[in-house]
C-alpha cells in the first residue's frame, strides 16, 4: 500500500513539474506572436502573410487560452510539424529516442559494471596503491571534456590505426562497429565519476563499527566486502546511475553533433539552431518526461536498498536509531 | 592562319556579327582562348568549332573506360527543398540538380554548353534570343519537354511577387514567346551578352509547367527531365537518386548516388572520407588542409574560384551612411594580412569590390594602399575624434575562417581606433538577418562573371542587394558591361563598376580563398566546379 501511494503522489508530482515546464516553454517561444509567424513560415514571408497565418491559426487568441489549447494537443499526440524537417514531430521523435536510447545502452554497460568495480576496488583498501591508481585515471578521464575526447579517440583509432568509422549516422542501418567511439566517450567520462562515487561510498562504509566488528571477527576481506558492505555502498552509486540517464539524454548533444550520431541530441540541437518551435517544445517535454521518470524509478530503488527510508518521507521510527 | 569558315553555330544559323571580330582579336593575341571560347559560346557557336579555331589541341584519349554502375556516397548537407528558385542555398540545388535540368551547362571552365536548350542565337543588338529546344527532352512522369515548360519557369521567376534572386537576374526579360514546337524566343529591355550563362545560376532548374499547380514542394512531386530520379529525402539525414532507365540523353554512370549529412564539423566529413564511410565530402578548408595531407587513401582536389567574404556596411545606415567612416573602416583593414593570417596566403588578395582577378571581366585596378593615419584623420574628421564603436555581424556560414577573417579585421581597425565588437551568430541564425544588419560578414559564392554578382548584390533595389548600395552612375556603367560581348570591351566597362564600388567604401572584401576538397581513391570523373556546381552523371567508380 504505501508504494501505491508513494508512487500516485511522485506521478502527481511529476504531473506538476511537467506542467510547469510546458508553461515556461510556452512562454518563452509563443509568447511573442510576430515571432512565430516568421519562424514558421520564413524570412521571406510578407506581412500579410503572417497575419492572415496568425488569424487561422488562432494566434490572435489571448495567451491562456492558446497554452491550454495547445496543451490540449500536445496530451492528445497533436504535436505539430517541425518546419526543419518538414515532417510531423510525433513521427520524428521515436526514432530519435530510440537511437539514442541505443548509446545511452551502450554506455551504460559500460559504466556501471567498470565504475562500480573500479569504485569498490578502489574503496575496499583506502589509500592503497590500487585506490591511488583508480582515483587517478578517474579525475584524469572526468576533467577531460567529451569534445576533447571525441577528438582525441577519432584521432586514434580512425586517422592513425584506420581500425573505426569516423561517422556514425547509421544510414545504412544499424551498425555496432559506428556505435564504437560514441559509447567510448561517454563511457570515458561517466565511468570515472561514478568510479569516484562508489569509492567514497565504500570507503565511507569499510570505516563503520559494524565492519570494524566483521574484521576482528577474522571475517575475509571477500566475505566482508560481499556480505556486510556492498548493500549500504550501493545505495549512493545506484542513484547517481538512475541520475546519468538524463544526463545521458541531453549530454549526448556534443558526442552526437561530433559523430553526425542522428539521435535525440542532435534532433534538440538542430531544432534550436533552426529555431523549429514546435519541434523545441516537444523535445524539452519529452526530456522532462524522461527526467521525471528516472526520479520516480531513483527514489524507489533508494527505498528499496536502504529500508530505514519511508518512501512517503517521513523517517521510519527504528529501535536505537538515536544512538 | 585558321579558317573562319568552320566555325559553327548550335543553331545552325549565320553567327552573329560579333564572332568575326572575336576570331580577329584572338588572331592578333589581345584576348586569351579561354575568354574568346566563353564570348563564343554566349552567341551561340558550337564550343567544339570555337576550339578547333582557336588551336586547342584536343584533351588526350581517357587512360581508363568509366565503369558503369555501383553506389556513391556523398558528404553533403542535406537542406529543405520547396521550390528551387527560392534556393538561397548551393547544397540544396546539387541534390535537385541531378533530377532538375538547366536550359544551359556551364563547365567548370566556364564555357556554355548546350543541355535543356540545344542551341542559342542572339540578335545583332542582343536583344532578342532564340533557343531551340532539344526534342528528346522528356519528364519523368511522361510528358514531353515543351517550350511551355521554359516559359512558366521564367514567368513565375519574374512575376511580380517572386521572391526569386531569379526576379533580379532576369530584370531585363520583357517577353518569353513560343516560336515554334521546340522554340522560344526571349526579349530584352536591354541588352544582355552573358545571357545563355545566367540560365545555369543554381536557381535556375528547370521545373515542370505545373509545379505552381501541383503544391509548388519538389521533394513531395519530384518530376524532373535528368538523369536521376529521387528515391528517398530527410532534410539533416539523407537522400538518394537512382539512375532512370529512360532518361533522354546520355545516361548517367552510376546507379545510385546517395548523399549523407555529416553535420557541420569537415573534421568529421574527413573522418568518415578517412573510414570509407563515404567516396566524397563537399568542401573543406585551409583548417583541414594539414588532415588531409597526412590521410593516404583520398586525393585531394584544389582549385580557385571566385567566392568570397564580403564585410560590407549598409549605405544608409547610421554611421555608415557617412562616407568618411566607410572609407576609414576600409583604410585602417590589411587585406592582405587576413589572407596570410586566416588563409595562409592559398588564396588572392582581393581590392574592395567584389570582382575576381579569374573572372574574365575582372580590370585590374591598382590597388588603394593601407593608411592607418589617414582613417584616423578621416574619423576625427567625422565626427569621432576619440574613434568610433562598431559591430560586424558574422554567421560562419561557410566554417570558421570566417570568424578569423573578422578577428584580424578587428586587430587592424583596433589601429585606426575603431573598437570592433564581433556578433557572431549560429549559421542558421544568420541567414534570416544576413541582409538586415548595418554591418555583416556574408558569404558570396562564385559567378562566372563578376558583373553578375555586381548585379545580383549592388545594383540598385537589386533583391539580394544587403548593403543598400544605390547608385544610377554604377547601374548604368553595369548595363554597359552587361551588355558587351567582347571580352576587351567588357573588361573596359567594368573598371567603371569596380572604381565606383570601391570609391564608395561599400566593403571591405580582403581576399578570395583557395578552394579545397577531398574524395575517395576510385572516384572518377569528379570535376572541382568554380561555383559548386556538382553534376554527376560523368561520375564514375573505378574497381578497386
Amino acid at each position: 500500500m504505501p508504494l501505491i501511494l508513494f508512487i500516485l503522489r511522485k506521478a502527481g508530482q511529476a504531473v506538476a513539474t511537467m506542467l510547469a515546464v510546458s508553461l515556461l516553454v510556452f512562454l518563452a517561444l509563443e509568447v511573442n506572436v510576430d515571432d512565430v509567424a516568421v519562424k514558421v513560415l520564413g524570412q521571406f514571408s510578407t506581412a500579410e502573410q503572417r497575419a492572415a497565418w496568425l488569424e487561422a491559426n488562432g494566434y490572435n487568441e489571448p495567451f491562456v487560452w492558446r497554452y491550454l489549447d495547445w496543451l490540449a494537443s500536445f496530451v492528445t499526440g497533436d504535436w505539430g510539424m517541425s518546419t526543419y524537417y518538414r515532417a510531423p514531430i510525433v513521427e520524428l521523435i521515436p526514432d530519435r529516442l530510440a537511437a539514442t536510447a541505443w548509446l545511452a545502452l551502450g554506455a551504460l554497460a559500460l559504466i556501471v559494471p567498470f565504475g562500480l568495480g573500479l569504485g569498490i576496488l578502489a574503496g575496499m583498501r583506502p589509500g592503497s596503491l590500487t585506490d591511488r591508481a583508480i582515483s587517478v585515471l578517474s579525475v584524469v578521464t572526468t576533467s577531460i571534456p567529451d569534445f576533447a575526447s571525441a577528438v582525441f579517440l577519432s584521432i586514434v583509432f580512425v586517422f592513425w590505426l584506420g581500425l573505426l568509422p569516423g561517422a556514425s549516422t547509421m544510414i545504412g542501418g544499424f551498425s555496432l562497429k559506428e556505435l564504437v567511439l560514441p559509447v567510448l566517450v561517454l563511457a570515458l567520462y561517466s565511468t570515472g565519476y561514478l568510479a569516484r562515487i562508489t569509492r567514497a561510498s565504500m570507503a565511507e562504509v569499510m570505516a563503520t563499527p559494524y565492519i570494524r566488528t566483521a574484521r576482528l571477527k577474522g571475517a575475509s576481506l571477500p566475505r566482508i566486502v560481499f556480505r556486510h558492505a556492498l548493500r549500504n555502498a550501493l545505495i549512493t552509486p545506484i542513484t547517481v546511475i538512475l541520475l546519468q540517464v538524463p544526463w545521458l539524454l541531453s549530454g549526448v548533444i556534443v558526442v552526437e553533433v561530433f559523430y553526425a550520431y542522428k539521435g535525440f541530441g542532435t534532433l534538440l540541437y538542430e531544432a534550436a539552431i533552426n529555431s523549429d518551435i514546435y519541434l523545441i517544445e516537444a523535445c524539452a517535454m519529452v526530456s522532462v518526461l524522461v527526467v521525471v521518470t528516472t526520479q520516480i524509478l531513483s527514489d524507489l530503488a533508494y527505498g528499496l536498498l536502504n529500508p530505514r527510508v519511508n518512501l512517503l518521507g517521513a523517517p521510519k521510527p527504528a529501535k536505537g536509531d538515536a544512538a | 592562319m585558321t579558317d573562319k569558315t568552320k566555325i559553327e553555330t548550335t543553331s545552325g544559323l549565320p553567327a552573329h556579327p560579333q564572332v568575326e571580330s572575336l576570331c580577329d582579336q584572338l588572331t592578333a593575341g589581345r584576348i586569351d582562348r579561354r575568354s574568346f571560347l566563353r564570348s563564343m559560346t554566349w552567341l551561340g557557336v558550337t564550343a567544339a568549332s570555337a576550339s578547333a579555331f582557336a588551336g586547342f589541341i584536343p584533351a588526350p584519349a581517357r587512360a581508363e573506360t568509366p565503369v558503369a554502375g555501383g553506389k556513391l556516397r556523398f558528404g553533403c548537407a542535406i537542406q529543405e527543398i520547396t521550390d528551387p528558385a527560392l534556393t538561397s542555398w548551393i547544397e540544396a540545388s546539387n541534390l535537385y540538380r541531378n533530377s532538375l535540368e538547366y536550359l544551359t551547362y556551364v563547365d567548370a571552365d566556364n564555357i556554355v554548353h548546350p543541355y535543356l536548350a540545344k542551341s542559342w542565337a542572339p540578335s545583332a543588338d542582343l536583344t532578342v534570343w532564340d533557343f531551340e529546344l532539344d526534342e528528346r527532352a522528356k519528364w519523368s512522369n511522361g510528358d514531353a519537354f515543351t517550350p511551355e515548360d521554359v516559359i512558366a519557369n521564367i514567368q513565375r521567376w519574374t512575376a511580380p511577387e517572386s521572391k526569386s534572386s531569379n526576379k533580379t537576374a532576369f530584370d531585363a526579360v520583357k517577353l518569353v514567346e513560343k516560336t515554334g514546337p521546340h522554340s522560344v524566343r526571349f526579349t530584352l529591355s536591354r541588352p544582355v551578352a552573358s545571357l545563355p550563362e545566367q540560365l545555369y545560376s543554381y536557381t535556375c532548374a528547370i521545373v515542370h509547367r505545373d509545379f505552381d499547380t501541383s503544391g509548388a514542394n519538389w521533394p513531395a512531386n519530384p518530376i524532373g527531365t535528368g538523369p536521376f530520379k529521387l528515391v528517398s529525402f530527410e532534410v539533416g539525414r539523407q537522400a538518394t537518386f537512382a539512375k532512370r532507365a529512360d532518361y533522354w540523353g546520355t545516361p548517367a554512370h552510376l546507379d545510385e548516388i546517395q548523399y549523407i549529412d555529416l553535420g557541420t564539423d569537415i573534421a568529421t566529413h574527413l573522418a568518415a572520407l578517412a573510414s570509407n564511410q563515404v567516396d566524397l565530402i563537399y568542401r573543406a578548408t585551409i583548417a583541414e588542409y594539414d588532415l588531409m595531407k597526412s590521410l593516404p587513401n583520398i586525393q585531394i582536389l584544389t582549385g580557385s574560384a571566385a567566392h568570397t567574404l564580403v564585410m560590407r556596411m549598409q549605405v544608409d545606415a547610421k554611421p555608415f551612411d557617412d562616407i568618411r567612416v566607410r572609407k576609414a573602416v576600409q583604410l585602417a583593414a590589411d587585406n592582405k594580412q587576413m589572407l596570410d593570417v586566416v588563409y595562409r596566403g592559398e588564396g588572392q588578395i582581393g581590392g574592395n569590390y567584389h570582382v575576381s582577378p579569374i573572372q574574365p571581366d575582372h580590370f585590374p585596378l591598382e590597388p588603394v594602399a593601407r593608411d592607418v593615419a589617414k582613417a584616423k584623420a578621416l574619423l576625427a574628421e567625422a565626427g569621432y575624434p576619440d574613434g568610433i564603436d562598431l559591430e560586424l555581424t558574422l554567421g560562419n556560414t561557410q566554417g570558421r575562417w570566417e570568424q578569423d577573417t573578422a578577428q584580424v579585421l578587428q586587430q587592424n581597425l583596433a589601429e585606426a581606433g575603431i573598437r570592433l565588437k564581433l556578433n557572431v551568430l549560429p549559421a542558421a541564425q544568420y541567414w534570416p538577418v544576413w541582409d538586415k544588419v548595418p554591418f555583416g560578414a556574408t558569404y558570396w559564392a562564385h559567378r562566372p562573371l563578376g558583373s553578375m554578382t555586381l548585379d545580383l548584390a549592388y545594383r540598385s533595389g537589386a533583391a539580394w542587394n544587403e548593403s543598400h548600395f544605390a547608385d544610377p552612375a554604377f547601374d548604368a556603367a553595369l548595363d554597359s558591361a552587361m551588355g558587351t560581348v567582347d571580352p576587351e570591351a567588357r573588361k573596359a566597362a567594368m573598371e567603371a563598376c569596380q572604381t565606383i564600388l570601391r570609391d564608395q567604401a561599400v566593403m571591405v572584401q580582403a581576399y578570395w580563398p583557395a578552394r579545397f576538397s577531398a574524395a575517395g581513391k576510385n572516384v572518377r570523373g569528379f570535376v572541382l566546379h568554380p561555383a559548386d556546381y556538382f553534376r554527376m552523371d560523368g561520375v564514375w567508380l573505378a574497381k578497386a
